[in-house]
């Protein structure tokens, strides 16, 4: 199932894994982002820093296709993506984990890591039963195996602690052959310990697969991204190394300022 | 308005010249060609206002529809039983009084109190489940339906129209030009005349209503957020039981403008519901403008239908709405979720 | 490894559709009295006279079939389609002109063996296109949309003579007398009509939990979700509306040829709302629900008027019985009365085992 897609190799030697170009949403009058420009290299791992209300998931949701943006172009390894519904860019190697659990709850673990590689499989549209001998369930096993979730794969996803469903979600954006994923603040609400497994996971993840982290936990984000992309107002405020985001004047005070250490 | 046009400029193009050549084809003379491809003008003329009179019975029992089921997402298949409803209240009490007036008030009062209990006897107990609320609407209207049937039987009535609104009146637009060189004018029933005029006014009031009064405000932030509605401690159960009350009165007005100008008999319970259904869907749902357009575009296409292919004409209908739904689901006036 | 029960959990067929890689087969656990209610339908012509066969049973299992296509498309898909019964009606409407019947001008005398494939396509692919549409909205607009649609159904007939022959329609369409049996005759009728109808109820149950049919219940409980992971939604649920306009439009091939006729009133909305009222009656969360709905429904057509005239009402107040019913089901017992039956199974359950063990299926 990870047939090497024959565009996958244009799109990476043309430069970028995901690039937007002057995106803006508008609600009624309201831009929750506008102007958005910055571009990811495949591989790259970028932290998306900003207060509440910066703009960071209207963001994730206008590159995944659940809204459509107003204004400005999304290209994803180099092909025009902008008008593309969501499972067309799944398709092409995009994943995202939700910041609001949208896991079926009345399903095991493993279920929901089967369906996730039901998605991206050839036999979306069967109608016969699948075979003993299915893929499909050895590959799932594998995922709730990276994720460390293998003990509890026949538990009731509403029956896990917290911290174990923001894990598989994380199985569910790896199912298939992703290339890149957007992160929706998946530290927040874990534990110390959670937290660190967390970040062993990232830091785990094969170096092909790029992705984008929104994460208000500056230790986290700044231990799991090589670069940082800081929002302020829906639009992109100052762009840089972890050090130099770090260490700016201007950042220190508006992140600071913004009482945004109660969130940690 | 203004930013429809700079978004849109080859859409407002398109309805501007649409509107062009309509006003043009209203008032010019006919030529012989044109009058080889549609007929007399007078045919086209009778459609065309027959079309608009229509609509403005569809926007009477439409507008309540849209309005309920903006504000509460509850789809009243019951509307149109509440429409055929006020047809026979309007007729027993236009009969037994004389007065063609009378009927209006009773109607809308009888109806609306038929409403509110619905609403607060049925709706209120499943709320949130909009799903149940309309398959109960459904059964509503089949027992309502049957109801009616036995009390007042299978045959058709027609309320009188008053001395004072009976008879044509003289529109100022010209047919054609007789042999003495002097143009005739377009003659028109005054009924029709003044329920057009009921319907304008009517439009307006709700219009201002909602625009200009608090409770349109509430109601117009109930329809954009009803948890913000009820989370800012209005009594949102009044402005519900309102609103539904309202509504179905307006249908039971309907149903007396119907039943004077067509009439009442069983079955036209559901053809209300299918017009009602129809222009929501072309108007936008939930939105009193959108009814208006809808209800004028159906009534025009149904009437033209009749004129120009009598056997497709509810195809006409059918068409408008599948090209709304494939180009603009949410309907022409609607608000995109 | 540790069994949850999650039988009663709508979703719980997702997880039930991945065990047939534990459990062969797909003859998996049919409980007791499912086999007793097989064996009595089959011996069903030594018991049943030919009324009960011809009028009571063969119509109740064409009129679940149609509803079971409604119920898969609510029960799984979440989408309430009110245009079932228009589907039908279309495959009736169709096999009644391309093949043979009484209106000798319109029918084109094809024979039988293309005439149904065609007209099944000719109403799966309506179905298709109205699926389509509905499914450009969300929620509760389907219904409004599929109802507008199957008014405008009815009214077309009714008003087009070209085609579907206006308010007469079509009379003498009679089953094709394949195998020298003539199929309208009571028990080779009941027969075709049970196999059919099994057969539907089968592909149903068997299809919910392919890859498919979990897909579309995953679908139905998170579009977002579903979408995330690389399923077009629109997709299924296109799909879902194909797939049940070929079940209905079997349904709608078979009632032509019961009444062997077919007109307006067969597409008409109160026939359209009585399909709606036998899923919800019977229940939409399983198969068998539809085929319990039209059993009920088709004994309380047949014997109320009787019962109707003794408490000296018309037996016009037929359908004020109907609606009141369903009103009170859907006020009491979303599930239908194979909800209402599940509850009071639970209840009687649990006073005689009071600690319970879980429950043996």
């Amino acid at each position: 199932m990870t047939t090497t897609d024959p565009r996958s190799l244009s799109s990476v030697a043309s430069g970028n894994a995901l690039e937007l170009r002057g995106v803006t949403k508008l609600f009624g009058a309201l831009a929750a982002i506008s102007d958005v420009t910055f571009s990811v290299r495949p591989g790259e791992r970028r932290a998306v820093l900003g207060s509440n209300g910066a703009g960071k998931t209207t963001l994730f949701n206008c590159i995944t296709g659940d809204f459509l943006p107003t204004s400005g172009t999304i290209r994803l390894f180099g092909e025009d993506v902008t008008t593309f519904p969501a499972h067309e860019r799944i398709r092409r190697g995009l994943r995202r984990t939700y910041q609001i659990s949208l896991l079926f709850g009345g399903l095991s673990v493993a279920d929901n890591v089967y369906i996730a590689c039901r998605g991206v499989s050839r036999a979306r549209f069967s109608l016969l039963r699948p075979r003993r001998s299915d893929p499909l369930t050895a590959r799932a096993a594998e995922l709730m195996e990276a994720v460390r979730l293998t003990e509890v794969q026949d538990t009731l996803v509403s029956e896990l602690s917290y911290g174990q469903q923001r894990q598989l979600e994380i199985a569910l954006a790896l199912a298939g052959a992703p290339r890149f994923i957007l992160f929706d603040e998946p530290a927040a609400g874990l534990s110390p310990t959670e937290r660190r497994d967390l970040v062993a996971i990232l830091n785990g993840l094969p170096g092909h697969i790029g992705y984008i982290i929104i994460e208000h936990d500056m230790d986290v984000a700044l231990r799991v991204a090589e670069s940082v992309t800081m929002m302020h107002n829906g639009r992109v405020f100052k762009e840089g190394t972890p050090a130099e985001i770090e260490s700016d004047p201007e950042v220190q005070e508006l992140y600071l300022g913004d009482g945004s250490h109660s969130h940690g | 308005m203004r930013g429809f046009v700079s978004r849109n400029p080859v859409w407002s193009a398109v309805i501007v010249l649409g509107l062009a050549i309509l006003l043009w084809l209203i008032l010019s003379p006919w030529t012989s060609d044109m009058e080889a491809l549609l007929g007399r003008k007078r045919l086209f003329l009778n459609a065309l206002f027959g079309g608009i009179t229509l609509g403005a019975l569809y926007f009477l029992v439409a507008s309540g529809f849209t309005l309920i089921f903006g504000l509460m997402r509850n789809v009243n298949l019951a509307h149109g039983s509440l429409y055929l409803l006020g047809g026979y209240i309007g007729f027993e009490v236009s009969e037994r009084s004389g007065s063609w007036l009378l009927a209006f008030p009773v109607s809308f009062v009888i109806v609306a109190i038929v409403g509110m209990i619905l609403q607060n006897q049925v709706f209120r107990r499943m709320e949130g489940e909009e799903l149940r609320q309309t398959l109960v609407t459904i059964g509503l209207s089949v027992v309502l339906a049957d109801l009616m049937l036995w009390w007042w039987g299978g045959q058709s009535y027609t309320i009188q129209t008053p001395d004072w609104l009976s008879g044509p009146a003289q529109v100022p637009i010209v047919v054609g030009v007789n042999r003495a060189g002097e143009a005739t004018y377009l003659s028109y029933p005054a009924v029709r005349i003044a329920i057009l005029l009921a319907a304008i006014v009517i439009g307006v009031l709700m219009w201002l209503v909602l625009n200009r009064s608090r409770l349109g405000m509430l109601i117009r932030a109930g329809v954009d957020d009803r948890e913000m509605l009820a989370a800012s401690g209005v009594r949102i159960q009044w402005v519900f039981l309102a609103v539904f009350g309202f509504g179905a009165g307006l249908a039971g007005i309907g149903g007396i403008v119907g039943g004077t100008f067509q009439s009442l008999t069983p079955g036209e319970d559901t053809r209300f519901l299918l017009a009602s259904l129809v222009v929501v869907i072309v108007g936008g749902m939930g939105s009193i403008p959108g009814a208006a357009l809808g209800a004028v575009i159906i009534g025009i296409s149904e009437q033209m239908g009749l004129v120009y292919a009598p056997t497709y004409s509810v195809v006409f209908t059918f068409l408008i709405m599948v090209a709304v739904l494939a180009f603009r689901p949410q309907g022409l006036l609607g608000r995109t979720r | 490894m540790v069994q949850i029960d999650r039988s009663g959990d709508p979703l719980g067929d997702i997880l039930n559709g991945k065990p047939a890689q534990t459990r062969p087969g797909w003859l998996v656990q049919l409980p007791l009295p499912f086999w007793a209610v097989a064996f009595l339908l089959l011996i069903m012509p030594l018991i049943a006279n030919n009324f009960w066969l011809f009028q009571v049973f063969g119509w109740s299992f064409i009129l679940g079939m149609i509803a079971l296509s409604l119920m898969f498309l609510a029960g799984y898909g979440g989408m309430v389609s009110l245009i079932q019964m228009s589907v039908a009606g279309l495959a009736g409407y169709m096999v009644a002109i391309l093949g043979t019947s009484g209106m000798a001008e319109i029918s084109l005398n094809w024979p039988w063996w293309l005439n149904i494939p065609v007209a099944i396509g000719i109403a799966a692919l309506f179905g298709t296109i109205v699926g389509a549409l509905a499914v450009r909205t969300e929620g509760i607009y389907t219904i409004m949309i599929t109802l507008a649609v199957a008014a405008a159904f009815f009214y077309f007939t009714r008003q087009n003579y070209g085609i579907f022959n206006g308010y007469t329609g079509f009379n003498r369409v009679l089953p094709p007398p394949l195998f020298g049996v003539n199929w309208r005759d009571p028990v080779p009728f009941y027969y075709l009509t049970l196999g059919c109808a099994a057969l539907s109820l089968a592909a149903v149950t068997y299809v919910a939990r392919s890859p498919f049919g979990l897909a579309l219940q995953g679908v139905r409980d998170g579009p977002r979700r579903m979408a995330a992971l690389g399923f077009n939604v629109t997709a299924h649920r296109i799909a879902a509306y194909t797939f049940a306009s070929v079940i209905a439009a079997v349904g709608g091939i078979l009632l032509v040829w019961q009444n062997s006729q077919i007109s307006p009133g067969t597409v008409g909305i109160p026939v359209v709302i009585d399909i709606l009222v036998i899923a919800v009656v019977g229940g939409v969360k399983r198969p068998i629900g539809p085929f319990i709905g039209a059993v009920i429904y088709v004994l309380l057509r047949t014997f109320s008027p009787d019962v109707l005239t003794a408490f000296g009402l018309s037996t016009e107040r037929f359908k004020t019985l109907i609606g009141l019913g369903f009103v009170l089901i859907v006020f009491f017992s979303p599930d239908g009365v194979l909800g209402l039956w599940e509850r009071w199974q639970a209840r009687r359950h649990k006073r005689r085992d009071p600690l319970g063990d879980g429950g043996t299926p």
